[in-house]
């Protein structure tokens, strides 16, 4: 009896359904999102209580097809074929049935215990189209749900049908082929069920056939493992026969006759109400979008996320920099001073105390409020809008539009935007857009240029400095992508409609990012905290500045004091300026630096390794090897460039 | 052999009507394409003279040697007006190149591996009506129509389009179509979709909008 009574669903969909909507409706707080085992793909999971069963959630993937193609799809077509969930909840959005429903006939392939979600009813409704769930659920042969996730409607139903489904399997569709197909199928199935028990034993023997007659690069490699060379070349054999008779690869035919029944079954169950017209999103499309208007409104809309972020971020930091020197430093300094000997005291209130007080003046002000707006724009659907307009740019640089968005969450922390770089579908594009977040400059590096060049120098050396930076990432993606092996892909994307962005599922996206800030970078940002504390306490630091003296006043002309704040910027990097000012015992920095040093400076901090909580993300996304590589290459530039700026600059004064 | 525009079209449709399984009548061929049988007539005797067709008892086929004719000039069609462009670093690219003499080697220089390849031949071989019939996706025109015939590169990038939703015979709209090699936006199964410049222009499509001229070679 205990064991009937606790049930493990999963979801699966296309992107941009609505499906963590309906997973946010389902979970409310009860959510832990997680990497799946050795992957780099998130795995949210949840827990609700329904009808005196104990529901465990998992959210898949978003995918538009269970191919080997991605790492997306063979996750989450191990999910279902190998741990078996009780249920797989498929969300189809209604008024892109067809190319949803492709998806689910993968789904049923797979001999997965379906119901469908019909999504976004009512957006369908509004472009006039009007899906009748219960003709697709006869054919089908599986519940089908309208539901409207963002507001909650028909989350309860949606529920009982999928206990339902536990208590009483219901007869879904089988997916047939056209004759030469199946005739294939037919005749290697029994071979397979033979010849493969091992792989037979997990994925339904059906579909293992398919998948070989399609050529899938996953399957096939596993019949090899399990000695199946007799029957790939088998398959091969049919794949060819299939081929000679459509005159198309056998994975484009199977593709199309499962789009066909998808066809068959949307315009069986689809009826347009009413004639479509020209409607709001249609019009903001054709102006965001706008081969000219586009990039003015582009840059219009950054500027403005820039400037909100940076004066209201301001004005919140001078009161939460106040609350900390003030409050708590000396709060924590008078409490603990008598139980802890003075030089624990430092390492305390100096260091760990210090080191959360300058994490939260970064994050509070500047990383929230940037990844509010920026989920505002994702949700909205302005981001793939941006995507579009900037992919001939990115082209240049081997990526491709999408990558305009890590690129965009680099500015404000690069942690979350290397994690933003699983959006890439190939690895070759993944680590070449994460090493050109590194150059991006975050917020903390933003602090410095305009705390220095911005105060001192004005805000238009400020900008011309970010102009310079994005020189750089354009001019070493260039040689990035042309040194990194492999071909570059295309743009394949698609562009969801404008809508209405929904309060929770901002606050949600704004959530995950800012976490990766929180549960990977801040470790870093109050360790390394602690050990400057340590290291000035036993007088370790001007040793290294001693050492890295004819680097720092030669080559860079900076003075000798300089090496400090800078080889420790790599455990803090908004914090050196404050090290420079107690290096210097002045926060007037007008009086340590000549106007040149001030530009060689920030340049030098804006360039060079991005600080050890990204080096620290980066070798979790890419591995150490990488990560070592890109430090070390960021490094170097940092110094070349700056010293490059100090000669340039001396000359023309 | 030097090779006239219009022996290439009249094997070209030769070739349709058999796939369409009817015999090629001279009048039929003539009536397509838009000629008098006289001359229609002339055309057919210097290709079967070149050994190109052979005579049937109600109109000509193709030898061998006029298949593999047809194949080579859809193939040299596909490379010249799809791969290489209009653009001017196309045609600098295509002269650097030279007289291409292995073609199936020459293929990889374009994307397409030991998977594709022998399926885009065959693609070619199949492909209904003349390739001058077919432009690239990219070329067309906002709010333009068509249909997708093939795509030309590597195995993964084919079956990624498939996935899409861009299968052979499916129908597209031309939503948007970005300035100075940008990406183009399409209408496809209900769903708008970006697709890079590079791959749109590897798409290969028949348009269904008949204000449209065919492309000049």
């Amino acid at each position: 009896m205990e064991a009937k009574r606790r049930l493990t669903i999963c979801l699966a969909g296309n992107a941009n359904v609505g499906k963590s909507a309906i997973f946010n409706q389902l979970t409310g707080l009860n959510q832990t999102v997680g990497n799946w085992p050795g992957k780099t793909v998130e795995r949210a999971e949840g827990t609700l209580h329904f009808k005196g069963y104990t529901i465990r959630i998992v959210d898949l993937p978003g995918t538009y097809s269970l191919s080997a193609y991605s790492k997306e799809e063979m996750v989450s077509r191990d999910y279902i074929a190998v741990e078996k969930p009780d249920v797989v909840v498929n969300i189809v959005d209604a008024s892109a049935l067809e190319r949803n429903l492709y998806l689910t006939i993968q789904l049923l392939e797979l001999n997965a215990p379906l119901v469908v979600a019909l999504n976004q009813v009512d957006f369908a409704a509004k472009k006039g189209i009007k899906v009748d769930a219960e003709r697709l659920s006869e054919m089908l042969g599986v519940p089908v749900v309208p539901t409207v996730a963002t507001v909650g409607m028909g989350m309860q139903e949606l529920l009982s049908k999928v206990v339902g489904v536990t208590e009483k399997a219901p007869r879904s569709m089988n997916v047939k082929y056209g004759r030469e197909i199946e005739q294939g199928i037919k005749k290697l199935e029994a071979t397979v069920k033979i010849g493969l028990p091992q792989l037979s034993s997990r994925y339904p023997p059906r579909w293992i056939t398919t998948k070989l007659l399609e050529r899938d690069e996953d399957v096939s490699k596993k019949a090899e493992g399990e000695k199946g060379l007799a029957i790939l070349s088998e398959a091969a054999e049919i794949a060819e026969q299939i081929e000679d008779v459509h005159g198309e690869p056998s994975s484009v035919v199977i593709t199309s006759e499962r789009y066909s029944l998808a066809s068959r079954l949307a315009r069986s169950t689809v009826s347009i109400t009413s004639p479509p017209r020209v409607d709001m999103d249609q019009r903001l499309s054709a102006i965001t979008a706008h081969k000219i208007l586009g990039y003015p409104i582009l840059a219009g809309v950054l500027a403005g996320v820039f400037s909100i972020v940076f004066v209201a971020g301001g004005a919140m930091v001078s009161v939460l920099e106040e609350l900390f020197d003030a409050v708590i430093v000396p709060g924590t300094e008078s409490f603990l001073r008598g139980v802890l000997p003075p030089i624990w005291l430092r390492l305390v209130s100096g260091g760990f105390v210090w080191g959360v007080g300058a994490a939260v003046t970064i994050v509070l002000p500047y990383i929230v409020p940037f990844y509010i707006l920026l989920a505002v724009l994702e949700d909205s659907g302005y981001l793939p809008r941006a995507a579009f307009l900037m992919d001939n740019l990115m082209h240049k640089i081997g990526l491709h539009g999408k990558a305009f968005i890590p690129l965009l969450l680099g500015y404000g922390c690069n942690v979350p935007a290397c994690v933003g770089c699983r959006i890439m579908e190939t690895d070759r594009e993944r680590f070449l857009a994460g090493f050109v977040v590194t150059l991006v400059p975050c917020t903390a590096r933003t602090v410095i240029i305009l705390g220095l060049v911005g105060r001192y120098l004005g805000v238009p050396a400020a900008l011309g400095l970010y102009l310079v930076d994005l020189c750089l990432i354009f001019l070493l993606g260039r040689i990035a992508f042309r040194v990194l092996p492999g071909e570059p892909m295309g743009l394949i994307m698609e562009m969801p409609p404008y809508r209405m962005p929904a309060a929770k599922s901002i606050l949600k996206k704004t959530w995950a990012r800012t976490k990766d800030f929180v549960y990977i970078a801040f470790p870093y940002i109050v360790g390394g905290s602690v050990l400057l504390q340590f290291l000035s306490v036993y007088g370790v630091m001007s040793v290294i500045a001693d050492f890295m003296s004819p680097l720092t006043t030669s080559w860079l002309g900076l003075p000798s004091i300089t090496g400090i704040p800078l080889i420790f910027g790599v455990l803090r990097k908004e914090l050196t300026l404050v090290l420079l000012a107690n290096l210097g015992g002045t926060f007037d920095f007008a009086s340590i630096l000549t106007p040149i040093q001030m530009v060689v400076f920030a340049v030098v901090a804006m360039i060079y390794v991005p600080c050890v909580a990204t080096i620290a993300a980066l070798s979790r996304e890419f591995g150490v090897r990488r990560a070592i590589t890109v430090a070390v290459l960021d490094s170097i530039l940092a110094v070349f460039v700056g010293g490059l700026a100090y000669q340039l600059l001396s000359l023309v004064h | 052999m030097p090779e006239e525009p219009e022996i290439s079209e009249l094997l070209e449709l030769v070739k349709t009507f058999t796939q369409e399984g009817s015999a090629a009548r001279i009048d039929q061929i003539a009536s397509r394409m838009g000629r008098s049988l006289k001359e229609m007539q002339r055309l057919a005797d210097e290709a079967t003279r070149s050994g190109l067709t052979s005579k049937t008892p109600v109109g000509i086929r193709l030898t061998d040697m006029g298949e593999a004719s047809v194949r080579k000039h859809r193939e040299e069609y596909i490379h010249q007006t799809h791969l290489h462009g209009g653009s001017l670093t196309g045609r600098v690219r295509r002269f650097l190149e030279g007289n291409v003499r292995d073609w199936h080697g020459h293929w990889r220089h374009h994307g397409f591996d030991d998977e594709s390849l022998p399926r885009f031949y065959e693609n070619l071989e199949n492909l209904q009506g003349r390739i001058e019939d077919t432009v690239s996706l990219a070329n067309l025109r906002e709010s333009e129509k068509c249909t997708v015939v093939l795509a030309l590169g590597g195995h993964r990038m084919v079956r990624r389009l498939a996935e899409m939703g861009l299968t052979p015979g499916t129908e597209v709209t031309i939503v948007r179509n970005a300035p100075l090699h940008g990406p183009i936006e399409i209408f496809v199964r209900g769903v708008s979709l970006a697709l890079g410049r590079g791959i749109a222009s590897r798409v290969l499509v028949k348009p269904l909008t008949s204000s449209r001229a065919s492309t000049t070679v």
